[in-house]
């Protein structure tokens, strides 16, 4: 008997990306939208003032923004798939092809995720925080950083989605997502300093290129480091031979108007390689979320297709 | 690193290893586990227990944390170690034993289960395992209750009667759906596990057939089977196709509806059949075609009202009805649904019962489970029964009319047909193997009594054709 055509790859990925997006407005899956905006004003209430200003404040602005796409990309996918389990595998059992499933998802949390970005950089710019004006890749800074944003979410969301395909429940989901986000806030490299094997396992988290691609967009190695400035400040009261040297230096400077020139010196000194502001770092650091959404993508459409091995 | 000996403790583990071990390999045979060796190897040995008293998994995490906890316990850091590698040493022994600890007490509950003792019984094990064991294993007054399941490989073939020679005496029929199963089995580590064993069925199209069974008979196993979705060893024809060899092609032509109404709340009940449709209809099917299926199955089954409203906001009643629309949208031939009942009321049930009737006197065939039979058996034409033998594997104990299985089994009605068939733990009446024979008997005289008279009627017809020419 001749093999009857039934829906191929593009038909079925129609269909469920029609079922997610209709569920999107019947679903809360909107309210991602307005939380992803109170989270990104909280953060940038509190980091705001300084990024793309100074050196610290860049490079924690950046951190705070990467952490905001993360949760915002893992929570919109975490329990996706998951919570569905049970339906996948009756829909797989009457034809449902894994590659479209998945490929409606990834175009569904696509546009999520842009729309989170856009919300993201809305805030900031209500916010006024001072975007970079020239861009690095594209003419605009504020493009280049909505690019990475963008891919920090959207990788952040895929690895979610593999997760989510991987796990059988959503409580497995979400006990294994704090883990997830504790790995990626550890080993982004910015904050804690990594040696050995530590420092290699770091090009394994989304944080640390998202971070990396922010503070060069940024161009933080250019900006002035204010770190010793204020601990000369601290210190600005200590005597020495019955005077107050520090104090004297601070107001020298102060006067003649060179605090700002040894700020910036100061920055020179602290520079990082990977922060460059070059158009290569900042592709290999897109081009490494991409890798990283790709491996994911795999993973979860491996997971997906045997799904049908669930026991009872 | 360096492996640093104490004598002392080595000798006490020793000593309880030995004993530990020794009771095992007198335990095992008890629990009808065949390697006896592996009760002396470290790690194994509960390997060994746990697939003896169906804890599988249970046991390989046990071994590997059994083996793992013994190397951490003796492998000390060299002196000049930093004070991080003894902690993270320290730290993966404890890991090791809390999981350890965890796993023995589950297969220990278990195994007081399986020997009829009281679970105080872990207080001596979790002090002294090696004595419980030697117990167990010594101790003739200690034997496993017959009661409690144990997955046995070689009880699987110890029913009263050899059901492989029974076979249907219609079941050469190349239309409606012929079932020769010969086994389904599941592999659990080291252990085969016997679900389901000789059953030999032929369906002719048209027919609605309820499918009985206590719990853990395999009702769901075999429908899985059925609908090629687990294969087991068998053929499993369907209108003289081939289920398993062309799944690719047959599942479409099958229908199952699952127990649980897997369904996406929030989407409209429209959508949810019309996607439905989209998914398994063929392509060539033309949209005003599509269309025109999709409203009638919702029409058939009273759910055109409400088309517009969200699943879930629907009843328990209208959600199972859906369930039921998305796979009769493609008209499937063979068309199966668990329990389409669950949970609704008598007015309710006997009315999806009634729809589905309508399905198979369209030429379909209809196969239900369901708990509350006997308010709709009368819309049924077969009955197929499933019984767990001594050696707890699912087998045939009857098919046929409902007015035959009462003859048979001597009972009014079909819930009392079950408890006949189940065993006395679950206040049934235990007389599953009894049953099973008795079917198999009957149907092996069928089969029999068919050959015989297709012989004289061959050579009833050979005659004639002789006399003819001459």
């Amino acid at each position: 008997m001749k093999k009857e055509k039934h829906r191929g790859f593009h038909a079925q990925t129609g269909i469920y990306l029609g079922k997610f997006l209709r569920m999107f407005v019947f679903q809360s899956d909107w309210k991602v939208l307005p939380i992803g905006a109170v989270i990104a004003g909280i953060v940038t209430f509190v980091v705001g003032g300084n990024i793309f200003v100074t050196q610290e404040g860049t490079l924690m602005g950046s951190f705070a923004l990467v952490c905001v796409c993360i949760w915002n990309g893992f929570f919109n996918s975490i329990q996706v798939v998951c919570r569905e389990r049970s339906i996948l595998k009756r829909e797989h059992r009457a034809g449902l092809r894994a590659g479209s499933y998945l490929a409606a998802h990834m175009i569904y949390q696509f546009l999520l995720c842009l729309g989170q970005t856009g919300v993201t950089l809305l805030i900031c710019s209500l916010a006024e925080v001072k975007f970079p004006q020239a861009g690095i890749i594209t003419p605009w800074g504020i493009a280049d950083l909505g690019i990475t944003l963008f891919l920090v979410t959207y990788t952040a969301d895929l690895m979610a989605l593999m997760v989510s395909s991987l796990v059988r429940d959503t409580t497995t989901a979400m006990t294994v997502m704090p883990f997830l986000l504790i790995f990626q806030l550890v080993f982004s490299g910015g904050f804690f300093d990594l040696q050995g094997f530590a420092k290699s396992i770091r090009v394994l988290t989304i944080s640390h290129w998202g971070l990396n691609s922010i503070c060069s967009i940024g161009r933080y190695n250019d900006l002035p480091m204010v770190t010793l400035w204020n601990t000369i400040f601290k210190f600005r009261d200590i005597e020495y031979l019955g005077e107050k040297p520090l104090l004297e230096i601070i107001r020298q400077m102060e006067k003649t108007g060179t605090r700002d020139q040894f700020l910036q010196w100061a920055g020179q000194y602290n520079q990082n390689p990977e922060y460059a502001a070059v158009p290569g770092a900042i592709l290999q650091n897109w081009g490494a979320l991409l890798v990283l959404g790709v491996i994911f993508t795999v993973v979860a459409l491996i997971a997906i297709h045997f799904v049908d091995r669930d026991k009872r | 690193m360096e492996v640093t000996v104490n004598l002392n403790s080595i000798l006490y583990s020793l000593i309880g290893w030995f004993l530990y071990s020794l009771g095992l390999w007198k335990l095992l045979p008890k629990l009808k586990w065949e390697r006896r060796w592996m009760a002396w190897v470290p790690g194994l040995r509960t390997v060994a227990l746990g697939s003896a008293i169906d804890m599988g998994w249970e046991g390989v995490v046990c071994g590997a944390m059994e083996v793992l906890s013994q190397i951490s316990r003796f492998w000390k850091p060299a002196e000049n170690a930093d004070e991080r590698t003894e902690l993270v040493l320290v730290l993966f022994t404890l890991i090791f034993l809390a999981v350890l600890i965890i796993y023995e007490i589950r297969i220990f509950l278990r195994l007081t289960q399986v020997m009829g003792v009281k679970k105080r019984w872990i207080i001596l094990w979790l002090f002294a395992e090696w004595l419980p064991m030697m117990v167990f294993g010594f101790s003739s007054r200690f034997q496993p209750r017959e009661d409690v399941a144990l997955a046995d490989d070689r009880a699987a073939g110890t029913c009263p009667a050899d059901l492989s020679a029974a076979t249907d005496p219609a079941g050469s029929s190349s239309s409606g759906l012929v079932v020769r199963l010969r086994e389904r089995t599941a592999k659990d580590f080291l252990k085969k596990r016997y679900l389901l064993k000789d059953i030999s069925l032929s369906i002719p199209n048209g027919s609605m057939v309820l499918l009985l069974g206590g719990s853990g008979s395999g009702k769901t196993t075999l429908v899985n089977a059925l609908i090629g979705y687990e294969k087991a060893d068998a053929t499993v024809l369907l209108n003289g196709t081939d289920v398993y060899k062309d799944y690719d092609r047959m599942k479409y032509r099958i229908g199952f509806v699952p127990q649980q109404n897997l369904v996406r709340g929030n989407d409209t009940v429209g959508h949810t059949v019309n996607d439905a449709a989209r998914l398994r209809l063929p392509a060539r099917i033309k949209w005003k075609d599509r269309h025109s299926q999709v409203e009638e199955v919702m029409d058939l089954l009273g759910l055109t009202a409400g088309q517009d409203g969200l699943v879930s906001k629907k009843s328990g009643g209208q959600q199972r009805r859906i369930s039921i629309a998305m796979e009769l949208v493609v008209d499937p031939e063979l068309f199966i649904l668990d329990e389409p009942d669950s949970g609704l009321d008598g007015v309710i049930a006997r009315e999806i019962f009634t729809r589905l009737r309508e399905v198979a006197d369209t030429g379909k065939i209809v196969i239900v489970i369901t708990h509350t039979p006997d308010r709709v058996i009368d819309l049924f034409d077969k009955v197929i029964v499933l019984a767990r033998d001594s050696g707890r594997v699912g087998r045939l104990a009857f098919y046929g009319s409902p007015q035959e299985a009462r003859t048979f089994f001597g009972k009014d009605t079909m819930e009392g047909i079950v408890m006949s068939v189940n065993s006395k733990e679950e206040g049934g009446e235990g007389r599953a193997d009894e049953l099973i024979a008795r079917y198999a008997a009957m149907t092996a005289e069928e089969t029999e009594k068919a050959k015989k008279t297709e012989k004289a009627e061959e050579a009833e017809a050979l005659q004639t054709e002789g006399g003819e020419g001459a």
